[in-house]
């Protein structure tokens, strides 16, 4: 533990989906920087974040990738779906409509990634319990519905969010491990570098390389 | 550091034998994922064979050899390959080398020196010499240095990412720097605690354990927490020196087992054997699951610089978080060799190399305790045996010390430079007559010696004890001891785990940071009111905020082959912008009779959203917005014909389900026979420009072009603003416009072919839409008129019917054909301009008044 090489394993690749507002872009700052932002501007494109985190022992980098929430910008961000190991899909417990669009953006994510795509579902701002418009079993009912994992958290307070982070990424493990996951299709939204190994000789990783520059 | 400074560092990577001819410091590899960063390349000679190595330093100029780390190793054999190009933009400072080697292939680039002539015909010499044997080298030197993944994964950690939407992120330096970073740290999760360690050097000439050893393994208060026990001499007989075999390995172990503190119980470390130099390691069972990273290696330095009857054996463990060496070593014999033993002292050091899986392989210096012991042979010189016997036999050391060759080279940072000794208070060790106490008394009568010596290096450690024992005599040689009390950093696993993290947190974070980053002044570009033909430009401005350069590129979004719609323009679409500059990029509207087809039927709009992709980063969306004025330019005829108001005045809705039903609705009852827009040029023209000289022939205004646009969009009761040239073109450019052609591009190869016969060309005219036909002979009819004039206005029949030639029969933009030949399209052309000619050189107003 002391000396071992930090080096990572996996990169999983997320995406950060749902309607303006919810908080996408400050539940991915408090993952990465553990600070709320309370002036977050909105996102106009797609913004992202690293972070490596550890799960059964194995180093995992993930790429986080948070989309713009605004109806008009949804047929851009569709772009950013494909090759998604997670999908965090946020609304706020605080406005239902954010929580009636659901549907809609599980049919894009279903539509768009593939099914070994881990969905995990977010009812943010739970420490505004005072203005709750969505309640928990509700919310829980229309998860378990599809088949989502889910929680409520609070990009403010941190709670649950790293939780929803690892979940999705042990979820992610387990299919690789139960070999769900298949590794070799382009799309997995899953990179896997090879463990340590010596190498032959001038194996160069550039025998397949035409020395682009 | 200059340039041969920095090669002998580079030498010390290599063994002496290897020897680095040529380097040069400032390459640059090109690989799409290694960062290019400064690299060397160096070429290295082993005996008849050359290679050329790639080597990253972790910082730069290189301090040590350690600083540096093998990348690629390009042997030179007769597959290797070498070209040489300059670099386009920057032939006379910048050259590019092209090597390659077996299956590997590398683009390095460097700069323009002194040096890379020297570097260049040395590589050529190698390559010249490998052609000249007739067989190939093997290069088994080479092996040793086969790239670990270790140093592949550091120039992977640093690559910078390359592909747009699905890219992955930049990457520091992060093993490293979360190493340095934690050991910067240390003392923040680490308290310290001492620890007894007892060193033992002990040559026993040949003997087997026949004493009892406590005398010299259990002489103190309380047992050590470690034993390092270093024997020389085990064996000399001839199997043990050729093939490394020996039963006194086992017997000298079990010995020791034997002879150590009872009051505690110890558990072997690692042991090692090479010849007759052994080192054992035993610890505390207690302390020995703090004991990680154990690995041992030996070097010999005896007869060729390899055998093992001289040399040393070390082994090195991770005790805690501290890092602890022990060499054990037997240094070259023979009074006047002083300077031998100091040369093997270097080769222990430089050839030592503990290899672990996974980590830059170590030497004897990276470790945080070392102790070094053994028969290191440096005798007294220039002091005559008797003076020192007698001075001896006094304990009075010191004068006799003086002429200590191990004091002496010792003081003068020959060997052990940075290694304490502690003062010796014991009667020289060596040489005895076995069994006794008595000095040598065979023929040689040499001189007594400290041979057997401790040093140790460290800054926190404290010798305790220093002393030989020579009641251990059954060797030539008194065995030796040391105690020291060494402080141990000890981790504290919760500080641990806490700054472990934080450091974590803090290049996740710093890793954030360098994720591109810019500052777009607008990402909502109205264009507000776009009108036909009228270019429209805006600009925003792209600021790198972020610290490092940053490269954007406008990518296209999901199953699109553009970047963005066709009637907008981007530039530029791509480039690099510097920290802290800024870049203004043009966004210009034009809508041309495409585009306008498409706005009027409703299929395209003026909104687009591009992407603004940084490479390494993060997208940024830029919505273009604006509205087209409708115009009647870019409608179909059967449109313009129904309109019996302005287009302005037309609601959007009406005239998109107008343009999308046109097919059925061309019905006979249209509002005119021809539409109203093409009525009022041609008239205008009629009535006031039959007579105008050059008509259309000499261009119009561009502003006078877009008030008539204006006039005829709005239904202005104002006479037709601009000069007759001006309107003259309008018409073309309204003609040219219109969704199809006046003859719709599905007869066009039925009229080319029946442009020769004036009948049949005539017979396509009768059987065209009435609206149609309306139209083509109402222009036809003008244009007869307008040749009536021609001696004022310049008109020929040719030149009328190639100009309306190519309109009423316009090519379809959509048929994907095959690339005309010219000399094809010239007679295309001509047979467009001749079936127009029939109408304007006949009469024809038979047809105009059928039905
Ligand atoms: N009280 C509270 N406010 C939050 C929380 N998360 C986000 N907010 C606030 O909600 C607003 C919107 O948050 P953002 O993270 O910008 O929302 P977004 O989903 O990224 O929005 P778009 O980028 O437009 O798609 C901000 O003003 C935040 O301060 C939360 O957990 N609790
Ligand atoms: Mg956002």
């Amino acid at each position: 533990m002391t000396s071992g090489p930090y080096n990572y394993s996996y990169i999983f690749k997320y995406i950060i989906i749902g309607d303006m507002g919810v908080g996408k872009s400050c539940l991915l700052h408090q993952f990465t920087e553990k600070k709320f932002m309370a002036d977050c501007p909105h996102t106009i494109g797609v913004e992202f974040g690293t972070r490596i985190i550890e799960v059964a022992g194995q180093k995992i980098k993930l790429q986080i990738w948070d989309t713009a929430g605004q109806e008009r910008f949804r047929a851009v961000t569709r772009s950013y779906y494909r090759g998604a190991a997670g999908a965090l899909m946020v609304y706020d417990i605080t406005r239902r409509s954010t929580y009636n669009h659901l549907s809609s953006w599980l049919t894009d994510t279903r539509n768009l990634t593939n099914p070994s795509t881990v969905i995990f579902l977010i009812g943010n701002k739970s420490d505004l319990d005072g203005k709750r418009d969505v309640t928990y079993e509700e919310a829980k009912q229309f998860a378990d519905e599809n088949g989502l994992m889910f929680v409520e958290a609070s990009a403010k307070t941190g709670q649950n969010v790293e939780e929803a982070f690892l979940e999705t990424a042990k979820k992610i493990y387990q299919s690789i491990q139960d070999g769900r996951l298949d590794l070799n299709a382009a799309e997995s939204g899953v990179q896997h570098k090879p463990a340590a190994s010596a190498r032959p000789l001038a194996a160069a990783p550039a025998s397949n390389n035409n020395c682009a520059c | 550091m200059n340039h041969d400074e920095i090669k002998v560092v580079v030498q010390e990577k290599f063994l002496s034998s290897e020897r680095v001819t040529a380097l040069l410091c400032d390459a640059k590899v090109f690989h799409p994922e290694w960062v290019k960063k400064d690299r060397l390349l160096a070429i290295v000679e082993y005996g008849d064979e050359k290679a050329v190595f790639c080597l990253f330093s972790s910082c730069y100029p290189p301090k040590t050899f350690t600083d540096l780390s093998i990348e690629i190793i390009l042997p030179i054999d007769n597959s290797f390959k070498c070209e040489i190009d300059n670099k386009p933009s920057d032939p006379e400072a910048i050259l590019y080398l092209n090597l390659q080697s077996r299956l590997s292939k590398y683009k390095f680039e460097i700069q323009m020196t002194p040096r890379v002539d020297n570097f260049v015909d040395d590589l050529f010499r190698g390559i010249e010499a490998v052609n000249k044997i007739p067989t190939q080298p093997e290069f088994v030197w080479l092996k040793k240095y086969s790239v670990k993944n270790d140093d592949q994964t550091i120039a992977e950690s640093i690559m910078l990412p390359k592909s747009n939407m699905h890219n992955t992120a930049p990457v520091a330096i992060r093993e490293s720097l979360i190493k340095r970073k934690m050991s910067d740290k240390e003392l923040e999760y680490t308290f310290t605690k001492n620890f007894t360690v007892f060193c033992g050097t002990w040559n026993v000439n040949d003997k087997s354990p026949v004493i009892p050893l406590k005398g010299w393994l259990s002489v103190d208060q309380e047992p050590p927490d470690i034993y390092a026990i270093g024997f020389q001499e085990l064996d000399l007989s001839k199997e043990t020196f050729l093939f490394d075999q020996t039963m006194r390995e086992d017997e000298w172990y079990c010995a020791v087992l034997n002879y150590i503190d009872k009051r505690a119980k110890y558990i072997k470390v690692e042991k090692v054997r090479l010849v007759g130099m052994l080192l054992i390691v035993l610890i505390k069972e207690k302390h020995f699951q703090n004991v990680r990273n154990v690995i041992c290696d030996t070097v010999g330095t005896g007869i060729m610089g390899k055998m093992g009857n001289k040399g040393g054996v070390a082994i090195r463990f991770d005790f805690h978080n501290t890092s602890i060496c022990f060499v054990n070593s037997h240094l070259a014999a023979h009074v006047e060799e002083f300077e031998r033993r100091n040369q093997d002292f270097r080769d222990i050091c430089n050839r030592t190399r503990f290899v672990q899986i996974d980590q830059q392989p170590k030497s004897i210096k990276d470790h945080d305790h070392i102790y070094w012991l053994g028969d290191l042979n440096y005798r007294i010189t220039e002091m005559d045996p008797i003076t020192v016997k007698k001075l001896v036999s006094e304990n009075n050391f010191k004068p006799v010390l003086e002429w200590d060759q191990l004091k002496q080279q010792h003081n003068n940072k020959n060997v052990f430079s940075g290694y304490t000794e502690g003062p010796i208070t014991f009667k020289p060790t060596y040489k005895y007559d076995p069994g006794t106490d008595n000095w040598d008394s065979s023929e040689k009568h040499r001189a007594p010696a400290w041979c057997d010596r401790i040093f140790w290096k460290g800054d926190t450690i404290t010798q305790l004890a220093y002393r030989s024992h020579p009641s251990l005599n059954i060797s030539d040689h008194k065995p030796v001891s040391a105690i020291f009390s060494s402080r141990i950093k000890i981790i504290d696993e919760e500080k641990y785990r806490r700054v472990y993290e934080e450091v974590i947190k803090q290049l996740d974070k710093l890793e954030n940071e360098l994720i591109p980053q810019v500052k777009v002044d607008i990402t909502e570009v109205d264009f507000g009111t776009v009108k036909y033909l009228e270019l429209q430009v805006r600009t925003i401005t792209i600021k790198n905020i972020g610290k490092l350069p940053v490269e954007f590129e406008f990518i296209n979004k999901l199953d699109e082959t553009q970047f963005c719609k066709e009637w907008l323009i981007v530039e530029p679409y791509k480039k690099c912008i510097c920290a802290d500059e800024t870049c203004e990029i043009q966004l210009k509207v034009l809508i041309n009779k495409t585009s306008a087809c498409k706005m009027n039927a409703g299929t395209d709009k003026l909104y687009d959203i591009l992407v603004l992709h940084l490479y390494g980063g993060k997208d940024i969306f830029i919505t273009v917005n604006g509205t087209y004025q409708r115009s009647c330019f870019g409608c179909s005829i059967e449109v313009l014909v129904k309109l019996n108001m302005p287009i302005r005045e037309v609601p959007v809705g009406k005239l998109i389900e107008l343009e999308n039903k046109r097919d059925q609705a061309v019905s006979n009852q249209s509002t005119y026979s021809i539409p109203k827009e093409i009525w009022f040029l041609v008239d205008h023209i009629y009535l006031h420009g039959l007579k105008e000289p050059n008509l259309f022939e000499q261009p119009g205004l561009h502003s006078e072009v877009l008030q008539i646009r204006d006039w005829l969009d709005s239904g202005s009761i104002d006479p037709i603003p601009g000069s007759i040239h001006s309107v003259a073109e309008a018409l073309l450019l309204l003609l040219e416009s219109t969704v199809d052609p006046i003859i719709p591009y599905n007869l066009q190869s039925i009229c080319l072919k029946a442009s020769a016969n004036y009948l049949q060309c005539r017979q396509i005219i009768m059987e065209l839409p009435e609206f149609r036909k309306n139209v083509f002979l109402y222009l036809c009819e003008f244009l007869q008129e307008a040749l009536q004039h021609s001696s004022e206005n310049g008109l020929d029949s040719k030149t009328l019917s190639t100009l309306f030639g190519a309109i009423f029969l316009r090519d379809n933009p959509n048929l994907v054909q095959e690339p005309q030949s010219r000399i094809n399209k010239q007679i295309i052309d001509k047979k467009k301009a001749q079936f127009v000619y029939h109408f304007l050189v006949n009469d024809h107003s038979d047809l105009m008044f059928s039905r």
